[in-house]
């Protein structure tokens, strides 16, 4: 599904991602941890299409096309969501009408009938049982004066709304208490299927105790340098980085 | 030629010493104000008057389905064809006529002009106590055959606890300039209520210089909405005096312009009694070479304790040709006042854009989503649902996208 060959991009002059390697299947859920500044957030801007930085070299398929061709819009059609690290508040616009926005354009872009409002309705509020969301959610403003944990509630809402192929999560968990935690990650593994295919990029295991991994990797100074199943997390839990960092600093200076 | 001297031709048109004569010498002496006057320091109508007008032109016929097309067709309709009164609706309580006054004040080089010159406009009078819920459409319609200069004169007198709502617009359908030069006066006693909604609409042949002002009995409440989306010159002059106490007097705008057009919004807002308010909320959004101003003045006299007065000008310059000046004045002499003001000028957040865009919101539409959520404050006091959604679908044709706001 997602294809990454030796990417390397960086911003004003500045190489972050030094040369990345990344195969994600359908139905694979991939886990990428690292320090803070490794490039985790760098790299799923550059693959939903942020024109601050820049590409440098390599390429990005995705479903077999190239996908650095492609504006992010045109990304997200073709079914690529990232949820952000730092949800935007867009002041203005309720959230009900921001997702219809977002639908509506979708469905035309993809020759699909438009939804009628009964339905998108009805479809938001199952969506928002499911993510144990109130009602008042919809008529407030975009991530307007939202909690840490409500946007990122929110962020989710957005991905079952839109139903994206590869969900990218940067850092979903960090901002959610205990019980969110576990609501908003059983709302993930219920939108998951063999079709589609989920990025989780965490610090915690905790996270990773609920979403499942099939592949966990560590990504530091801007280069996978370790990869492994679900049993390197816990590895990382107790031994932190220092031993895989140190290792690939010597490989790579 | 030019203006000023199509202006001279008149001569010998008035009377010995009447008033009218009086105000078009007082023009005379003035003459157009240049950018050497601070109050036009970046408004230069100097291209403008260098045109030729006619002051008499009569238009051309405009049929019924032309005024129809271009009337907001509410069940309440004022409407002048080419300066002449056509229509005005039965309210009972209500007196509508056109406006001839004889014996008009002057200030400036405009009102002076428009005093000399203005033989048509409306006054309506509404009785105390009657409340009219459906809004007054009016409309001034001309078709014009040569490049012409309209004077409206019109006045509106609010009987205490009386309330009337009002939608205005001043339209030309002739392909030649058409400058129209309207003055306003609106009475409000006491306990009165007007909401007072302008619609400057217009195509870049299409010049307006608008002085309206209001003055408030005690606890009377007034609104004036301005709603500029098009025009090659519109200058604005909104006055506001408060001549008892409790009165409450808002004013907003929303100003969308492109290309080449020129907009300025002047407004003084005169705190003369105590226990008084007044909101401003302007709001303006720049696109192409499009060029705005805005000076909000705010009075505060010396017995006038406990104003709450408030104002704010925000600006979008969505090109990188566009610019607007911002100006708020505040002159308070009494001190226990609560006055606030602000200004910002900013471009549209570029991190809010690639969200949306990541949400599939194709960039054009995402420009126009948070454009049109920055002006929506200032659409808000609005209360005929049918003006809201006209100036909605207006601001989207305006932002050149097919979307619903
Ligand atoms: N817009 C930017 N301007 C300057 N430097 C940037 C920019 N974006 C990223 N960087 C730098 O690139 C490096 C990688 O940042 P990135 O946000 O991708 O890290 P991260 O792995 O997501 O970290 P964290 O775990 O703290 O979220 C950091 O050193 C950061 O300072
Ligand atoms: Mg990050």
């Amino acid at each position: 599904m997602l294809k990454i060959d030796n990417l390397k991009a960086g911003i004003e002059g500045l190489e972050i991602l030094k040369g990345i390697n990344l195969s994600v299947k359908k139905g694979e859920v991939h886990a990428i941890m690292g320090p803070n500044g490794s490039g985790k957030s760098t790299l799923s801007s550059v693959i939903a299409g942020n024109e601050n930085y820049e590409v440098i070299s390599g390429s990005i398929s995705f479903e077999g096309e190239d996908l650095l061709d492609l504006d992010p819009d045109q990304r997200a059609h073709k079914g690529v969501f990232l949820s952000f690290q730092y949800p935007v508040e867009i002041p203005g616009i309720s959230v009900s009408n921001f997702i219809k926005a977002a639908i509506t354009e979708k469905r035309k872009v993809l020759g699909l009938e438009a939804m009628s409002a009964k339905d998108l309705l009805l479809k938001m509020k199952e969506k928002m049982d499911l993510l144990d969301m109130q009602k008042g959610y919809l008529s407030r403003n975009m991530n307007e004066g939202f909690s840490g944990g409500e946007k990122k509630r929110n962020e989710i809402f957005q991905m079952a709304m839109l139903e994206p192929k590869l969900a990218i999560l940067d850092e979903t968990d960090s901002g959610l208490d205990i019980d969110a935690l576990r609501v908003v990650a059983n709302g993930v593994n219920k939108l998951k299927n063999s079709e589609n295919a989920t990025i989780v990029i965490t610090h915690y295991q905790r996270l990773l105790d609920h979403i499942i991994p099939d592949y966990v990797h560590v990504l530091h100074n801007g280069r996978i340098v370790k990869s492994g199943g679900k049993e390197l997390a816990h590895e990382l839990e107790k031994k932190g980085y220092d031993w895989i960092t140190k290792e690939a600093d010597k490989k790579w200076g | 030629m030019g203006l000023i001297d199509n202006i001279k031709e008149y001569q010998h048109n008035f009377a010995v010493n009447s008033k009218k004569e009086k105000a078009y010498l007082s023009f005379l002496e003035q003459g157009f104000p240049n950018t050497k006057n601070e109050e036009w320091k970046f408004s230069s109508l100097k291209k403008i008057i260098s045109n030729d007008f006619s002051i008499e032109d009569k238009g051309i016929e405009i049929n019924t389905e032309e005024i129809n097309h271009n009337s907001l067709n509410f069940n309440y309709k004022i409407i002048f064809v080419n300066g002449v009164l056509d229509s005005k609706p039965i309210i009972k309580g209500v007196k509508i006529n056109k406006h001839v006054d004889e014996s008009p004040s002057f200030s400036n080089a405009f009102s002076a002009l428009n005093a000399a010159f203005s033989n048509t406009g409306y006054e309506i009078n509404v009785d105390p106590n009657i409340i009219i819920e459906e809004p007054i459409e009016i409309l001034f319609l001309t078709k014009n055959s040569s490049n012409n200069f309209i004077q409206y004169r019109n006045k509106i007198v609010l009987g205490e606890n009386s309330q009337i709502k009002i939608i205005e617009s001043v339209k030309n359908i002739g392909d030649q300039y058409c400058f129209t030069n309207m003055q306003t006066n609106i009475k409000l006693n006491r306990s009165s209520n007007i909401e007072f909604n302008k619609l400057q609409n217009n195509n870049d042949s299409q010049i307006t210089i608008d002085e309206t002002s209001l003055t408030q009995e005690e606890n009377s409440n007034s609104t004036v909405n301005t709603l500029l989306f098009g025009g090659m010159f519109t200058r604005n002059n909104l006055n506001f005096a408060q001549n008892g106490e409790h009165c409450e007097s808002n004013m907003n705008g929303v100003v969308i312009l492109d290309d080449n057009e020129f907009g300025d919004n002047h407004t003084y807002m005169d705190h003369k009694n105590a226990n008084c308010e007044s909101n401003e909320l302007y709001k303006g959004i720049y696109l192409g070479k499009s060029r705005g101003v805005f000076n909000g003045k705010i009075m505060v006299q010396p017995d006038a304790q406990k104003i709450n007065a408030f104002q704010a000008n925000n600006n979008l310059l969505v090109s990188d040709n566009a610019s607007i000046n911002s100006k708020p004045q505040l002159e308070i002499y009494a001190d226990d006042v609560k006055c606030s003001h602000g200004c910002t000028i900013g471009q549209l957040d570029e991190n809010a854009l690639f969200y949306m865009n990541t949400r599939g919101i194709r960039k054009e539409d995402a420009r126009a989503i948070l454009t049109f959520a920055f002006a929506s404050e200032a659409l808000e006091k609005i209360s005929i649902n049918k003006i809201e959604d006209l100036a909605k679908d207006l601001i989207a044709q305006k932002l050149k996208v097919d979307l619903s706001f």
